[in-house]
Formats: C-alpha cells, sequence, structure tokens
C-alpha cells in the first residue's frame, strides 16, 4: 500500500511542467543518439554528464534515464535499416530486423520491436516499484561481508556471462580494476601507483575513462575508414505496419523477453545485452518455423527487443535498491548519482523518498512518450542516418573533448582522455570487451572498502563469509550461477553431438 | 591464423602491463592493517600477468593444434577452428555477428595525431579556433571535394556549441588567444 502511496507522490512531481519535459527530451534525445550508427547509451550518458553538471539532481536524473531506454529504442531502429547496431543490445535485431526490412517488412520489424519494448519496459518498471522496496527490506541486514560479495558476483558474472572470450572479458575487468586503484588510498591516503605523477593523486576520473574508451575508438575506426564502407538503408515507406498474423507471432516472444529480460537485468554484473542474446536464442529454440530464422522471422525482433527493454527496468533495481550496478550503463548512472551528492541504496529511499519516486514514475511516463514520439516520427529519425559520417563523428570528437574539458579544466585531463583512447582503441583491436571495464572501475572502491572493513571486523578471517546467514545464501547463489551455465552448456554440447553422430 | 597470432600478442601485453603494474606496487608504503594499501594493486597486477599468459598460451596451444591438424588435413582443420571459434563466442547456437571492419593503421595513426594536435592547442589558442581547424581538418581528409560544405559545418558547430555551452549551460570553454 506504502509502495502505491509513494507512487503517487511520484507521478504528482513527475507530471509537473520541467520535470515531464526532461523526461521528454531524455527520450527523444535517448532516440536520436540511439539511432546514430555507431554511438550507444554509454557514450550518450557520458557526453551530456557535464550538461547535467547545472541541473536539479531530479531533473538531471530524469533526463539520463531518458536517455538509457531511449538509446535501447533508437537502437532497434538503426539495427533494422542499416544492420549496423548502435549498441550491443540490439546486435541481434540487425540480424532478423534487417532482413525483414529488405523484404519490404520494415515497418512491421519496427512495430513489433516498438511495442515490445513499450510492454516490456512497462512490465519492467512494475517489477522495479515493487520488488525495489522488498530488496530495500531485505538490505537493512547486508553488511560489509554481503556488499562485498554482491560486488564480486557482479564482477564475476561480467566476465563468465558475457559474449566473447572469458578470459578476455577478465582481462577487461582487470583494467578497469587497475585503473580504479590509481591515487590516493581512502584509508590510509597514501597514493598509489601513480608512477610519481602528483597529477594522478586523484585519480582517473571515471566519466573520461568511460568515453574515453566508448566514443573515441569508435568514431577514430569509422573516420579512419574513408569512404567506400556506405550503408544502405532500407527504405519502408509503403510497407504495410503489423497484420494480425504478426500481432499472433509477436505476442508470445514479446511475453518470453519480458519475464527473461528482466530476470538477467535484475543479475548483478549481467546487463540487457545478454538478455537479448539469449532471447533470440531461445525463440529461435521454440519457434515451429525455424528454417525463417536468418531470413526474417518476426520472433527474432520481437523477443530480443522486448528482452533488452525488461533488462533496462530489471538493471534498475539493483541499482536504485542496493547502490550496486548491474552493467556498465547502470555504473555510469549510480556515478551520477554520487556526482549530485545521492547514495542509491536502501538510505535514499528513506531519506529522498521523493526524488526516487519521482525518477520511477518518470520511467513510466517516458515509456508511454516513446512509443507515442516513435511510431509517426521514424521517418524523421531515419533521416538522422543519412547524416555524413565525418561530419557525425567528428562532431562527437569535439563533444567528448568538451565533456572532458567541463570535468577538469585542464590539459592534463585532456591528454588523460587522449590516452585512454588509444588504450581502448588497442583493447578493441585486441578483442577485450570495453564494457567490463567500466563497471569495474566504478565498483573497485566498494569492493575494497567492504573488503577491507569485512577483515576488520573479523580479525582478519573469512569466515563470516559463510557463517552468516544472508553471505552463505549468496554464495550458494553465485555458484548455481556460474557452474549452472557451464554444465548447461556441457549438457548441451554432449546432445548435440550425439544428435550429430545419429544423423551421420 | 591471423587470430590467434593477434591473442599471442594481446597476451604478451597484457603480461607486460601487470609487470609493470605490479612493479608500482613496490613503492606504495606498507602499513599494519589486514589488508594494506598494496595488497588490491598486487592482485590485480598478478592477476594481469597471469591473465596473460594464459591468452597467450591458449592461443599458441590452439595454434598448434591446429598447424598439426593441418598436416593431415587442410579441410578437416579448418572446419575445426571454425566451431571452435563459434563456441568459445557464445554463439553456439547459431547468433553471428559481422566483425567490424578493420581500418588501416596508418589513418588510424593520423586520425589520432590530429586528435592530440587538437586536444594539446584547445586551451592554448581557444575553444572557437581550434575546434574550427580541428573538424575542418578531419572533413576535409575524409571529402576534399565538399570544402564549402566542410567549411560552413566546421565554424557553424563551433559557434553553436561554444554559444550553447557557454551562454546556456555555464560550463566556460577556453577563449585562448581570441580573449
Amino acid at each position: 500500500m506504502n509502495t502505491l502511496v509513494d507512487l503517487g507522490g511520484g507521478f504528482v512531481s513527475a507530471l509537473e511542467p520541467a520535470s515531464l519535459a526532461f523526461a521528454l527530451l531524455g527520450v527523444l534525445l535517448g532516440t536520436v543518439v540511439g539511432v546514430l550508427p555507431g554511438i550507444g547509451p554509454i557514450s550518450a550518458i557520458a557526453i551530456l554528464i557535464p550538461v547535467s553538471f547545472g541541473m536539479e539532481p531530479v531533473h538531471g536524473l530524469i533526463l539520463l534515464c531518458g536517455i538509457y531506454y531511449g538509446s535501447m529504442y533508437g537502437g532497434s531502429i538503426t539495427a533494422t535499416l542499416i544492420k549496423t547496431p548502435g549498441e550491443v543490445a540490439s546486435a541481434v535485431t540487425a540480424i532478423e530486423g534487417y532482413e525483414m526490412a529488405r523484404r519490404g517488412r520494415g515497418k512491421a520489424a519496427l512495430a513489433t520491436a516498438a511495442i515490445g519494448s513499450f510492454l516490456a519496459g512497462t512490465l519492467a518498471i512494475v517489477g522495479l516499484t515493487f520488488l525495489s522496496p522488498v530488496l530495500v527490506k531485505l538490505a537493512n541486514v547486508f553488511g560489509a561481508t554481503e556488499y562485498f560479495l554482491l560486488m564480486a558476483t557482479a564482477l564475476l558474472l561480467a566476465s563468465t556471462m558475457s559474449a566473447g572470450s572469458r578470459a578476455k572479458a577478465l582481462i577487461s575487468i582487470f583494467i578497469g580494476l587497475a585503473v580504479g586503484l590509481v591515487g590516493l588510498d581512502f584509508q590510509t591516503g597514501l597514493p598509489r601507483q601513480t608512477f610519481g605523477i602528483d597529477l594522478l593523486s586523484d585519480g582517473i576520473d571515471f566519466t573520461i575513462f568511460a568515453m574515453a574508451l566508448f566514443a573515441i575508438p569508435e568514431a577514430i575506426r569509422n573516420l579512419a575508414l574513408g569512404r567506400g564502407a556506405k550503408e544502405e538503408i532500407q527504405s519502408f515507406g509503403d510497407d504495410k505496419w503489423m497484420t494480425k498474423q504478426d500481432w499472433q507471432r509477436s505476442a508470445m516472444p514479446w511475453a518470453r523477453g519480458s519475464v527473461l529480460g528482466f530476470i538477467i537485468g535484475i543479475l548483478p554484473g549481467v546487463g540487457p545485452s545478454l538478455a537479448s542474446f539469449m532471447s533470440y536464442i531461445m525463440e529461435k529454440r521454440v519457434s515451429k518455423r525455424k528454417e525463417e530464422f536468418g531470413h526474417g522471422a518476426i520472433e527474432g525482433v520481437a523477443g530480443p527487443e522486448a528482452a533488452n527493454n525488461a533488462g533496462v527496468g530489471g538493471a534498475m533495481i539493483p541499482l536504485f535498491s542496493l547502490g550496486i550496478p548491474g552493467s556498465a550503463t547502470t555504473a555510469l548512472l549510480l556515478f551520477v548519482f554520487t556526482m549530485y551528492g545521492l547514495q542509491p541504496g536502501p538510505l535514499i529511499f528513506r531519506d529522498e523518498t521523493g526524488l526516487i519516486w519521482t525518477i520511477i514514475a518518470s520511467m513510466y511516463i517516458g515509456n508511454v512518450a516513446l512509443i507515442i514520439l516513435n511510431l509517426p516520427l521514424v521517418g524523421v529519425f531515419v533521416k538522422l542516418l543519412k547524416l555524413p559520417k565525418e561530419i557525425l563523428f567528428s562532431a562527437i570528437l569535439v563533444l567528448v573533448v568538451i565533456g572532458a574539458y567541463a570535468i577538469q579544466f585542464s590539459l592534463f585531463g585532456l591528454m588523460l582522455l587522449g590516452i585512454f583512447g588509444i588504450i581502448g582503441y588497442l583493447m578493441e583491436k585486441g578483442g577485450i570487451p570495453l564494457a567490463p571495464s567500466i563497471l569495474a572501475l566504478v565498483l573497485v572502491p566498494l569492493l575494497e572498502d567492504n573488503f577491507r572493513r569485512m577483515l576488520q571486523i573479523s580479525g582478519g578471517s573469512f569466515m563470516p563469509l559463510i557463517t552468516r546467514p544472508v553471505s552463505l545464501s549468496i554464495i550458494i547463489l553465485m555458484v548455481l550461477g556460474i557452474v549452472g551455465p557451464i554444465i548447461f552448456r556441457w549438457w548441451v554440447r554432449r546432445r548435440a553431438l550425439l544428435a550429430d553422430v545419429s544423423v551421420a | 591464423m591471423r587470430i590467434l597470432r593477434g591473442d599471442v600478442i594481446t597476451g604478451a601485453v597484457i603480461t607486460i602491463v601487470g609487470l609493470v603494474y605490479y612493479i608500482a606496487t613496490f613503492s606504495i608504503r606498507e602499513t599494519s592493517d589486514i589488508v594494506t594499501p598494496r595488497t588490491f594493486p598486487a592482485i590485480v597486477g598478478v592477476a594481469l600477468i597471469v591473465l596473460g599468459l594464459f591468452l597467450a598460451g591458449q592461443a599458441l596451444y590452439k595454434g598448434r593444434k591446429a598447424a598439426e591438424a593441418g598436416d593431415r588435413d587442410g579441410a578437416a582443420a579448418s572446419a575445426g577452428d571454425a566451431s571452435d571459434d563459434s563456441s568459445s563466442a557464445g554463439t553456439a547456437a547459431g547468433v553471428v555477428l559481422d566483425a567490424p571492419e578493420d581500418p588501416p593503421s596508418k589513418k588510424v595513426v593520423i586520425q589520432f595525431a590530429l586528435f592530440f594536435v587538437y586536444l594539446a592547442i584547445l586551451i592554448p589558442v581557444g575553444f572557437l579556433l581550434s575546434t574550427a581547424a580541428f573538424l575542418m581538418a578531419l572533413t576535409s581528409i575524409y571529402a576534399p571535394a565538399k570544402w564549402i560544405r566542410n567549411l560552413t559545418f566546421s565554424v557553424l558547430f563551433a559557434v553553436i556549441i561554444y554559444v550553447a555551452f557557454v551562454y546556456g549551460l555555464a560550463v566556460y570553454l577556453p577563449v585562448g588567444i581570441l580573449g
């Protein structure tokens, strides 16, 4: 009951003209950014952080959250029409959606993505509304031991459950940790890993690191590719919207995608990208029309798009109620909260009730705004795809530089930006994923702090990890979560192997 | 095989980075706490060394296995390699994504060099002039024929962004020699 009263209060302030305007602006900007090929939510939020410095915290947060889910939606437009996903979560949409567009079903693909995103996004926010207060209650019994464990789990899951080589994902995490440890030690004030450079004792700014890693390599790569790599934009003017059959075929994937995405989103360390991949695989498995996959199966758009938007809502739950980000993007949002002097977690629900519920209410509004704005405006967004690459990416480089300048107002900050840009480029070239290191960089101070406190309280013993009931439960879940998929994979592979043998 | 050689290099670089990072932890002053300020950096350094060696070793091992198989039967080896790659990429169930195109290294170096020049002159020269010059340089490399468009874009973008940030958002950008 209390939850509904709080949410009602949230709606009252979220519907104030200024809040409403920022929610609309957020989803609109998010969609635009999501549509632009090569820029995902991480770069968008990082670039806009300096812009939100001067805003009221609640407006800044409403804006940035709107950008987050708006860009998820915008990414599906790009994926469908030019097969260049703006962010990883839309990568699978690029497979089926693009094929649908090529076959003159572009509008249906965009519609099923939009409606699926809306339904799943809204369901996930309902989940967020009612699950967060429960988690907040649970979090009251959490101590340093549990927090340490949860963050370690987040990092472990981020490496084991990402696509690609696990060793490389782990390397990415340790690069993030290595960067995060540079600077003065917060307990003793001793300089660490500064290599004798005094300017490094303040540590490496998170926003600079995120922008350098996500925006610069992508921009430089595209600029260096030069012309020639011209994409073909699929037109969709005369296409039909969804037919009755499309609705029937989309309904179950939307439902499955929502549930799957929401659950994966809640897991610490696992973002919406994995949700959309898993949804695609699941739809392909359960489909009666397996042969259509790869040739424009609408299920392969409906499921993953629902899953990644449900994942966004799900990922907000550990962020809001525990203060633990589940993905690189929510790590950025956590940074924005702390920038405003707010600490997400149980305390924010007690001390800043109005603020947190206003943000949650604005997400409902943003989701409605997305579907109202986007389907009619899709033609306008598509024009953005025709923006010449050199204009787009050189402009992004300038915006990134302004962002870095506005944070430190120094040549040193600018040089750090450039150097990490090179590091990011080399990491990509070596096939090392970038997102895990962002998550690690945000988590390392919390991880180390809680680790130290745990050992100080126990006098150097690791026993609390298994003697405290909550922490023991987390360990059991963690082992199940990590060992489970390995066994499952092995089982699938064995069965697939046997199937091959019997065919031969 | 190109990917495997790449992994050997990546692994070696990571190992060296880990080593340098680990050596740097020696200069952190020790305290008498249970977990000293050195503990975490040292763990990270060692982990990077181990992971780098593992990556390089794995690539060498796979490369040798593929080479041995290649001696026996070229086609079978490439097929085995392909299935190996797809399973390690978590794409066993048929999600195949196009790898992004790799631009020529020389051009990448030029782009980065231009970017660093921009970073270096931004504060002394000022935002307006350096940004317009930087944008003009980048767009001209890409599309030299459209110089009128490039110039218009470069100047307009610099001015609009400057006005928006300084007057709209109160983020003061460097004025440099114009100030």
